[in-house]
């Protein structure tokens, strides 16, 4: 009978080959859950003769002109209704830091901006962040150099807002396409096309008054919650600088 | 220090890919959609160097892309895992006009098979919320970046391929 050995005793294990394979899947494994803040600090280096200039001047400045009327009313409006219940007069003070945006992806899956300030620069996690015409998004994450925000255009985006004209509180959701949809938990609010929307009073997460669009179609309008689609002022796919507002404490 | 550079170009050009990722060039793009731009590399490096070859840079690909996400819920892992390893069984044609195409085939296959992937995780995550209104610009996402990725996978692949040919 023939006696059947094995004659190389070589296993996966004594190979020098997958051991390197196993210490880069490590490696990466530590990259997936550092949110790759190597690999965007590294783009931010290599990107930076690309960074955008002071261009768009046109685009930006309609889109100035536009939130600054709608800011103001709203501001003004906001001021005084405060000032005869509390007769308060603080001024909003908050601290803003201006970012270029150096790689943006405002098509497909994926609905971001990486901003060229980070964690040095004092940019927290949840931070607001507005363009010229409103509201762009917020902070997701951050590295030492770069700071990645969520637009609300993303699936992952829900925020409280405000419809002024009817002043109802509602909730809006990305859906991956250039128009978020608002829904209304109310059978009776009377939203209509053309109903402005900006960041809610009542909202956590956002400073109050940000502008934010204005309802472009309502959809089924007979059922006890309704929804609408909101063409934004903000234009992610052209603005190449925006705010970082620090967030609230 | 040439010849190191040399002998390593695929991973040099794998390096690119995140790159590429990150930039994502808009006047590439159609319908504020992109090219799939892993698949362009991971098609060459498969078919030269076979399926678990394919399957592992494909979860590495996988790792570094979802890093640079913000949608911490949703991943690319399975779509490249697949992609590499059914990559890899494909044979290199001889006749040079065929094997173009095919490129452009296979990886629009591949960009269907990824988005398709991506897109019922985000169906998964978001089942007790209206999924219809997700429905439209989903498959819309799927169809451009399937068409993108198949224009420019003749181009690329094929000198991805003969670079990785010459170089391995």
């Amino acid at each position: 009978m023939l006696d059947i050995r094995r004659i190389s005793t070589s296993r996966w294990w004594h190979k020098q080959k997958s051991w390197i394979f196993f210490g880069i899947f490590l490696f990466l494994v530590f990259v997936r859950i550092s949110k790759g803040s190597f690999y965007k600090d590294f783009y931010y280096f290599i990107s930076k003769p690309f960074w955008p200039g002071q261009f768009q001047k046109e685009v930006i400045l309609k889109s100035i002109d536009q939130e600054s009327l709608i800011k103001l009313n709203l501001l003004k409006k906001d001021n005084i209704r405060l000032r005869e219940i509390l007769s308060l007069q603080e001024s909003s003070n908050i601290d803003r830091i201006s970012a270029a945006v150096i790689s943006r992806k405002t098509g497909g899956w994926w609905r971001q901006l990486i901003l060229n300030k980070g964690s040095k620069d004092g940019v927290e996690i949840g931070s607001t962040v507005i363009g010229p015409g409103g509201l762009l998004g917020r902070v997701k994450n951050t590295s030492m150099f770069t700071s990645s925000v969520t637009l609300i255009t993303s699936p992952e985006s829900k925020l409280g807002v405000w419809v002024d004209r009817i002043q109802i509180s509602g909730l809006m959701v990305g859906l991956g396409d250039d128009y978020p949809s608002l829904i209304i938990y109310s059978k009776d609010a009377d939203i209509k096309v053309g109903d402005f929307v900006s960041s809610s009073p009542a909202s956590t997460l956002l400073p109050p008054n940000i502008p934010i669009g204005i309802v472009q179609s309502v959809e089924d309008p007979f059922r006890a919650k309704k929804k609408a689609k909101i063409s934004l002022f903000a234009q992610p796919h052209v603005i190449d600088w925006v705010q970082i507002l620090k967030s609230k404490n | 220090m040439n010849k190191f550079f040399i002998k390593k170009l695929p991973l040099i050009f794998f390096i690119f890919v995140p790159i590429l990722f990150l930039w994502h060039p808009n006047w590439l793009g159609f319908l504020g959609v992109q090219p799939y731009w892993p698949l362009l590399w991971l098609l060459p490096w498969s078919m030269i160097n076979g399926s678990i070859n394919g399957l592992i840079f494909g979860l590495f690909l996988g790792l570094i892309l979802d890093s640079l996400t913000l949608d911490s819920n949703f991943t690319q892992i399975p779509g490249l895992i697949l992609c590499g390893f059914l990559f890899g069984r494909i044979k290199v044609h001889d006749h040079i006009l065929v094997g173009h195409f095919r490129y452009g085939l296979i990886c629009a296959f591949g960009s269907a098979l990824c988005g398709t992937l991506y897109f019922f995780q985000i169906l998964l995550k978001n089942f007790s919320d209206s999924t219809f209104t997700l429905f439209i610009p989903s498959v819309q996402n799927i169809l451009a970046e399937v068409f993108l990725t198949g224009f420019f996978a003749p181009l690329v692949c094929s000198q991805l391929l003969k670079i990785f040919k010459i170089f391995k």
